[in-house]
């Protein structure tokens, strides 16, 4: 799919954050050079900080299309410019498709850059998990994150962390396959009282009561699992920590296990 | 207890514009439902002769079904304006078309991502029969920059005067008593977090369905947890109200659109349950 690195847009007024300053931050479009997938979440002064590349398409049918399509995991090719035959790989989605390249390419990339997004995923199903719907889920992604079936047939899941129903925000009502979901982490002390300080961007989370099969919403017994695609502190009130849809289905389908090492940058095997 | 006091005297009263909308649909007409099933979307925008302010929520197939008139102004930014400036409670007058000179009452907003943002209008059954879309309404707009005596840390967003003068909350200590259908609990919002508090409406999840039952249209209820100061999103220990405005959602997290009347510290609100609070009975809508 064709797509291109997004330049940064903005509408020339404030927002407001969730402590009711006026703000202004950086975080979304274009190249963010210095916060990776593998990074830590909060610790920025950014809002909806997309780590690495958003690729986006200035055609509007186009972006919907690349929106939907592009997977977690896919292998993503820069075309022109100075990174031209650098390869990156699809970390999320939010407004744009997140990509992480090697850091040398980071370094050049510029907004305008043309990128080949090879697309594969959507469709994707679990053959023994027929109740378990994949959404922007790659093949690629399944192999890297060591699925396990459990004795007990369930489908063993490893997590950094897991997210309780209310702090779901902005994405709630959206397709599932569309951008991802925030996690109201707007305040940092709510950050610091839920536990979440050491949440890394790429991360493998847990969504309880939540039910991402067509669309987003609660439903108590269902779970969804997703990857952490932007932070920062910055939040503007209902947004937060977002965070992008892979699977979802009943919760007596899964065993979550918790495992520091449950992060995109490991079962991506991404570069340096 | 006292009546709380609005500042009153300082509320300007502008004339805005809306003209009655007309359905709208994509290039597919299939939505698709919370277990999968697709449907086709009816109820938003346009004239709704069957739900009135007072309805039941659920019992109708129908998506956010909106009841009576829907009008949105024809120019974006003018829109805009309309929806932050025209307040629950508002009077509005029928200027053009067969049902010119009628009256009608503002009673609620609803907002879909990316698409229409509409102000809800109730009118009496036989103006609406008369009404069409593309009829222009006037807003005799009166309710930005309302504060609380007393209170200046309540934000109050989409509350006419009118509307505070029917709903009649008291003052008893350092706290506003007002009167809600029901207190909800965080979780039940869904589409509509992050939105900006004044102009917009929120859903209540189809997903917390028990906490729903017997919700009416024109319902003024509480969701703790929830702040509203300025952008719509949790905040524990404060608490956001407002007024239910369409109809039920088979949408995975929609529901009913609520439109935001007021926000504030928990320590500052105190609710009595009282199942009359409806705009129906409170705006005497006929």
């Amino acid at each position: 799919m064709q797509a291109e690195v997004a330049h940064p847009s903005h509408t020339g007024t404030y927002s407001v954050d969730s402590y009711g300053r006026p703000i202004i931050l950086p975080g979304m479009a274009g190249v963010v050079a210095n916060a990776r997938v593998g990074d830590l979440v909060f610790p920025w002064a950014a809002d909806h900080l997309e780590p690495g590349v958003s690729a986006g398409n200035p055609q509007r049918d186009r972006y919907q299309a690349l929106q939907f399509l592009a997977c977690v995991g896919n292998v993503v090719r820069v075309l022109n410019g100075p990174a031209a035959g650098a390869e990156g790989r699809v970390t999320g989605k939010h407004a744009f498709v997140l990509v992480d390249f090697p850091q040398d390419a980071l370094d050049v990339l510029a907004p305008g850059d043309a990128l080949l997004v090879r697309a594969i995923g959507q469709g994707l199903r679990f053959l023994d998990f027929d109740d378990v719907a994949a959404r922007s889920c790659s093949p690629t992604l399944v192999d890297g994150m060591g699925l396990e079936i459990a004795d007990d047939g369930r489908l063993r899941v490893p997590v950094t962390a897991e997210v309780p129903a209310f702090m779901m925000g902005a994405g709630l009502g959206m397709s599932s396959e569309w951008a991802n979901c925030d996690v109201m982490f707007t305040r940092r002390e709510v950050v610091e009282r839920l536990g979440f300080g050491d949440v890394r961007l790429g991360d493998v989370v847990a969504m309880h009561d939540q039910d991402h099969r067509f669309g987003r919403g609660y439903r108590a017994g269902m779970l969804a699992f997703g990857v952490v695609a932007h932070g920062g502190y910055g939040g503007v009130p209902g947004h937060g920590m977002g965070v992008a849809t892979i699977f979802s289905g009943p919760r007596e389908r899964f065993e979550i296990v918790r495992s520091p090492d449950a992060n995109l940058r490991n079962h991506l095997n991404l570069a340096a | 207890m006292t009546r709380a006091t609005i500042n009153d005297t300082e509320l300007l009263r502008t004339a805005l514009v809306g003209d009655v909308t007309s359905p709208v649909l994509g290039i597919s007409p299939y939505d698709v439902s919370a277990d999968g099933v697709p449907f086709v979307s009816v109820g938003a925008g346009g004239i709704c002769y069957t739900v009135r302010v007072g309805s039941a929520v659920h019992g109708w197939a129908a998506d956010q079904v909106e009841p009576g008139a829907s009008i949105a102004n024809p120019d974006a930014a003018a829109n805009e304006a309309l929806l932050l400036h025209a307040c629950v409670g508002n009077r509005v007058t029928v200027r053009t078309g067969a049902a010119a000179g009628a009256a009608g009452v503002v009673t609620g907003k609803h907002e879909a991502f990316h698409a229409y943002k509409h102000v809800l209008v109730h009118l009496a059954a036989d103006v609406l029969e008369g009404l069409v879309p593309g009829d222009r309404l006037l807003v005799h707009a009166s309710g930005r920059g309302m504060t609380v005596e007393g209170l200046p840390e309540l934000a109050c967003h989409s509350l006419g005067p009118e509307l505070w003068e029917a709903w009649a909350p008291e003052r008893a200590g350092g706290q506003v008593r007002l009167r809600v259908t029901r207190v909800l609990a965080p979780e039940v919002v869904g589409m509509g977090s992050g939105r900006v508090s004044g102009a917009t409406s929120i859903a209540l999840q189809a997903g917390a369905d028990e906490a729903l039952d017997g919700l009416r249209i024109g319902d003024l209820v509480a969701v703790r947890d929830w702040d509203a100061t300025y952008i719509t999103g949790y905040h524990e220990d404060r608490v956001l109200v407002g007024v239910v405005s369409t109809g039920d959602s088979p949408v995975l997290g929609n529901g009913p659109a609520t439109t935001i009347l007021l926000s504030g510290p928990a320590a500052a609100l105190d609710f009595e349950i009282d199942a009359g609070a409806n705009l129906a009975d409170l705006l005497e809508l006929g």
